[in-house]
């Protein structure tokens, strides 16, 4: 599971049957930089990525969301995602070493 | 499994079901030598890992399934131990 | 999974059997670009993914990789790594509308 920042969001006209409103976030992986500065750009280095979201993700969220095989555990029929938002996160506390 | 060193946790109450109840550390990869390598990533923990310790971490969900109970759990890295 | 552009399409005739009949698209991922958060700057990659929605050139689609691909409706056969899942009509980015279907 990976943290990202919801910088935005997706609407589809068409998809895989798969889905019925579902809601798509726009996400910024965060690496060591921007867990040291939670305050600064919203938008990192790191490619932008699309997420399934069925919790309720806003805005500037950070969201801890699982990537690959995983991201379909949650559902009982097949889902075409690698991406889903597992929590909506509340506090980061973040101490790395160097 | 992965080397890593716990740099921190978060804490969330809107989340998948199946992590509620767990600790979520963050981890950062790290080489032999213990220079890091990779992205922080999200664990979770029941060894009790603290802030500056090494672990290892697994990365096959299916065991990390296993663990939780669940097989809709969308988990995949945990804390396997805290290395000496 | 990743927004991407469609700037063309694969024809194969040695193929897997399996494959046959699936349409199979050229995809530029789309990234949101840090320097201007209005603006999409392309990927570096160019994917192969197959396509059930009728995606045409120059549109901007969702696709998906990896085992999930497989997920996809009718895609469950196919030995196959990246599938486009949804065409896509508006995306928002900090707030500002970035880009917009018009047809």
């Amino acid at each position: 599971m990976r943290l990202g920042r919801v910088i935005g969001r997706v609407t589809l006209s068409r998809q895989d049957p798969a889905f019925r409103g579902a809601r798509w976030l726009v996400v910024s992986p965060m690496s060591r930089p921007q867990l040291s500065k939670l305050d600064d750009e919203l938008v990192s280095e790191s490619p932008s990525c699309v997420v399934y979201d069925d919790l309720g993700a806003t805005l500037g969220d950070i969201i801890g969301f699982v990537e690959g095989a995983e991201a379909t555990a949650p559902f009982e029929n097949p889902t075409p995602i690698d991406a889903y938002n597992a929590a909506i996160v509340q506090n980061v506390n973040y101490q790395p070493a160097s | 499994m992965i080397l890593a060193r716990v740099d921190g946790n978060i804490t969330s109450t809107v989340c998948h079901e199946t992590l509620r109840g767990w600790r979520l550390l963050i981890l950062q990869g790290i080489d032999e030598q213990g220079k890091d390598c990779g992205d922080p990533v999200i664990a979770i923990d029941e060894h009790g890992a603290g802030i500056g310790d090494r672990v290892f971490y697994t990365t096959d969900g299916s065991s990390t399934r296993e663990h939780v109970g669940d097989e809709h759990s969308p988990l995949r890295n945990m804390i396997m131990g805290v290395i000496d | 999974m990743f927004l991407a552009k469609v700037i063309g399409k694969v024809v194969s005739t040695k193929k897997d059997p399996v494959m046959t009949g699936q349409r199979l698209l050229l995809l530029r991922p789309q990234l949101v670009d840090p320097n201007d958060p209005s603006k999409f700057r392309d990927g570096s990659n160019t994917i192969v993914a197959v396509d059930k929605l009728g995606a045409g050139e120059g549109e901007m689609v969702l696709f998906c990789q990896g085992s999930s691909a497989r997920q996809a409706e009718g895609l469950k056969p196919l030995p196959i790594d990246a599938a486009v899942i949804g065409i896509i009509d508006s995306v928002e980015v900090l707030g500002q509308n970035v880009y917009k279907d018009n047809a």
